[in-house]
């Protein structure tokens, strides 16, 4: 869409009856740098002669030329003539063209540094303009040219007319012309008909030129890019561009009336012209696309077809042993370097190696000249002198027709001891006597110590697996003893049992049968009161009865006696004191071990 | 009585085993020798290898003040941060981390004396208690001393003038910062030849191993 920042001057009113009626237009109001805007002045009702150029800090104003038309404004008709100027921006900036006439209205031409706050005709969605100089039209040849959209555009597709293999990148020129103030806008970018090619990276910015054919001005911008087959065959390509044109939508009727009447008149009288989005295409273009021989296909192989060079260096050629050392290999030339690959080293002898990473560096626009450079990462192994072996590059060379095996030269590189090899053997020299560091030291440092015969570990002993065994099992020891002692009451119980039945022992051998039977008593009442829980005097016949089963008997004989010879006396003549120790050691022990 | 001779015989195998078996020969090192090793890559201008011979000697004579002070007088002349020494250092690093092992087992002993004397004579409790204390002092010395040195367990030296400071742990990875020479660093992980390094400014990064030199040999790789 065409923005038209216009200062007009109206002819009305008495104030401007002895004035001439002039204004000025600047198309477009808002530009990038690199661009230029046309500035028109018109008068109307007198011829203009040469108008003196403004003076604008950072424009440069050039008159184009001048020209004369018939004007109709409001209803009237007039004769007009305008003066055209190319205005150009050193910078960008917002800027006051002053009028050039007595009458017209200064005028605001916005310079930006980038399409980003605009929406200019002829532009491509988000991409920005390359900076160029004003174009300067130049004729040039319309023979072969296919125009279309009423011969507002055309585009054309240039590529070699030889045959090509599959995969190999072909440069191409895509052309397409457009009539500015025609065509409006370009809608997108070219692209190519058809899925067996792909169209490669589209140069960004299209170059720009001016130029008349048959006599008309036409705005040329050409894209470079490279095509590439995916299979072979024989292949008509086509370009196409969206484009919004300017139609005239006249019948074919008035379109004869006014080639009578001519242009200007009718340009205003019948001015039903309207924008139309539309899709341009080139002209046929023929391509013959070979398969790749498969005969003397290399097996390193990976594609590439094109004409390439190789060579290789090392970062340094003399290091110390661990320090990594870069291995490159450099692919230059002309081809599809997408299809440029090498896997570099797997393994070399006495070397680590990493896997490789590749950069690469176009030389043009396109991607289709440069050098692409594989980086592997190498480690030696091995002190002493050491050799890189060469590398090799197999690719399918267009002109020859054959496949071609580019190889480069083995290097040789010194590996010397590693430093921290060395870390506990005393230097014996200094490897730069007059470092600063080494002088001051001289002078700073505290005197050596006398060497001692005392030794020991870096580590600490408590983070060593094997001294900390010492103090876990130590640990365990103790823990155990602890719990050993845990246990002691049973113990205790036992001993107390031991002891309790050697006094009852020592009392049946004085043959004291009464306090022999008091002192069992007593003993077997303690001795169950605790296992049972029970108070002493809660300990009856029938409790007896009810939880020693068959000793019952006995136990509440033993009590019968020991209460008679407590109450009457002399009861227990006779006693067995064997049978009744027994009985008395037997409920003791199953008490001490319950 | 024949337990407690049986657990004296059990006690002093094992304080002869771990006395001997915690030092092979070959990696045992003097202080001394350390540090005149370290004054002579000093005096030949090799400070990354003088201060690792200076940490070295350190960890085995924290106290030795001739050490400390060349330490620093290598590291200041090279514009490399001092290590700043707090309190609780100080007070855990009075004794070599030697010593300090065997008090702690030292204080094991006590300690669980004094548990089974508690036991088995309740009525001393007096006696057992200040054991239990002093035992258990000696355990938590050598406890403190080991949570000072474990992180220097870790640490390594930059020996190389120029050590790259890589994203990744490869030669050709995009180096973030260079590291001075004599820097010491904490290696947090290791993969193939390469050393995953926090550096004193709290920079994380990777670094050839060739380029570094552990404090302790063997003892950077958690």
């Amino acid at each position: 869409m065409i923005a038209v920042f216009a200062a007009c001057v109206a002819a009305s009113g008495s104030a401007l009856a002895d004035a001439p009626l002039a204004y000025q237009t600047i198309q477009p109001s808002k530009i990038v740098m690199g661009e230029s805007a046309i500035l028109r002045v018109t008068s109307l009702d007198s011829e203009l002669q040469n108008v003196k150029l403004p003076e604008v800090s950072g424009l440069s104003f050039e008159v184009l030329g001048h020209t004369r038309q018939m004007e109709f404004i409001n209803g009237t008709a007039s004769e007009s003539s305008s003066i055209v100027i190319r205005v150009t921006p050193q910078i960008a900036g917002i800027f006051s063209i002053p009028g050039l006439t007595p009458k017209s209205q200064p005028l605001i031409l916005e310079v930006n540094t980038d399409r980003n706050s605009g929406n200019l005709p002829l532009t491509l969605n988000g991409t920005a303009p390359r900076p160029a100089p004003p174009p300067t039209p130049k004729t040039g040849n319309a023979a072969g040219i296919h125009f279309v959209a009423d011969g507002s555009a055309f585009v054309q597709l240039k590529m070699p007319r030889r045959a090509v293999y599959v995969g190999e990148s072909v440069p191409v020129d895509i052309e397409v012309g457009v009539r500015p103030g025609v065509v409006t806008a370009l809608n997108g970018l070219p692209t190519i008909k058809g899925g067996d090619f792909t169209l490669n990276n589209l140069s960004r910015q299209p170059e720009r030129q001016e130029q008349v054919l048959d006599g008309k001005p036409f705005l040329t911008m050409t894209w470079h890019s490279v095509l590439a087959a995916v299979k072979p065959g024989d292949f008509s390509l086509t370009v196409d561009t969206p484009l919004t044109v300017k139609i005239s939508s006249r019948p074919s009727e008035d379109e004869a009336f006014a080639n009578i009447l001519g242009g200007p008149f009718l340009q205003n009288f019948y001015s039903n012209i309207v924008p139309k989005e539309m899709t341009v295409t080139s002209q046929p273009s023929e391509l013959h696309v070979l398969a790749l021989p498969t005969n003397g296909r290399p097996a390193d192989f990976s594609g590439a077809v094109g004409a390439f060079k190789i060579s290789s260096d090392v970062s340094a050629v003399q290091m110390t042993a661990g320090d990594p050392v870069t291995l490159r290999m450099h692919v230059s030339g002309a081809g599809n370097f997408d299809r440029v690959d090498s896997p570099m080293f797997d393994r070399i002898d006495h070397w680590k190696t990493y896997p490789p990473k590749s950069s690469f560096s176009s030389t043009d626009p396109i991607g289709y000249k440069g050098e692409k450079t594989f980086e592997q990462p190498l480690i030696a192994a091995q002190t002493g002198e050491q050799t890189i072996p060469g590398l090799s590059f197999s690719y399918f060379d267009p002109e020859t027709r054959r496949y071609e095996r580019a190889q480069t030269e083995p290097i040789k590189v010194t590996i010397e001891a590693s430093r921290a090899d060395g870390s506990l053997k005393a230097p014996s020299e200094a490897t730069d006597p007059d470092s600063r560091l080494a002088s001051r030291t001289r002078e700073g440092l505290r005197p050596d110590h006398a060497s001692t015969p005392s030794y020991a570990t870096l580590m600490p002993l408590y983070l060593q697996p094997r001294f900390l065994a010492l103090p876990a099992t130590l640990a365990l020891l103790f823990a155990g003893g602890l719990l050993g002692l845990q246990r002691v009451p049973s113990r205790v119980a036992s001993r107390a049992t031991e002891r309790a039945l050697a006094h009852l022992g020592a009392v049946a051998r004085s043959g004291d049968s009464s306090a022999f039977l008091v002192e069992a008593r007593q003993l077997l009442l303690r001795n169950l009161s605790q296992r049972w829980r029970l108070p002493p005097e809660q300990i009856t016949a029938a409790e007896l009865n009810a939880r020693l089963g068959s000793d019952a008997e006995d136990i509440g004989r033993l009590f019968a006696l020991a209460d008679e010879e407590k109450y009457s006396g002399g009861g227990a003549d006779g006693t067995d004191f064997s049978q009744w120790l027994q009985i008395v050691s037997r409920q003791l022990t199953q008490g001490a071990s319950a | 009585m024949k337990y407690l001779t049986v657990a004296a015989s059990v006690i002093a195998f094992l304080l002869l085993g771990a006395n001997a078996g915690a030092q092979p020969p070959d990696t045992a090192y003097s202080a001394a020798g350390l540090y005149n090793l370290a004054n002579s890559y000093a005096r030949a201008g090799k400070p990354g290898m003088a201060v690792l011979n200076y940490e070295r000697a350190a960890l085995l004579a924290p106290t030795d003040a001739d050490i400390q002070a060349n330490l620093n007088f290598v590291r200041s002349s090279l514009h490399l941060p001092l290590r700043p020494q707090g309190r609780f250092s100080r007070i855990t690093r009075i004794a070599s981390p030697a010593a300090v092992a065997w008090i702690g087992v030292l204080g094991i002993l006590v300690a669980g004396a004094s548990l089974l004397v508690g036991k088995m004579l309740p009525q001393r409790r007096a006696v057992w208690i200040v054991g239990l204390c002093l035992g258990g002092a000696g355990i938590g010395f050598t406890v403190c001393n080991a949570i000072e040195l474990e992180p220097r367990v870790h640490e390594a030296v930059v020996i190389a003038a120029t050590t790259p400071l890589r994203a990744t742990p490869v030669p050709m990875g995009d180096p973030l910062q260079q590291l001075s020479e004599a820097e010491t660093v904490t290696i947090t992980a290791a993969h193939e030849d390469f050393a995953l390094v926090r550096t004193a400014s709290g920079h994380n990064g990777w670094v050839a191993r060739a380029d570094l030199a552990d404090v302790v040999p063997g003892g950077s790789v958690r």
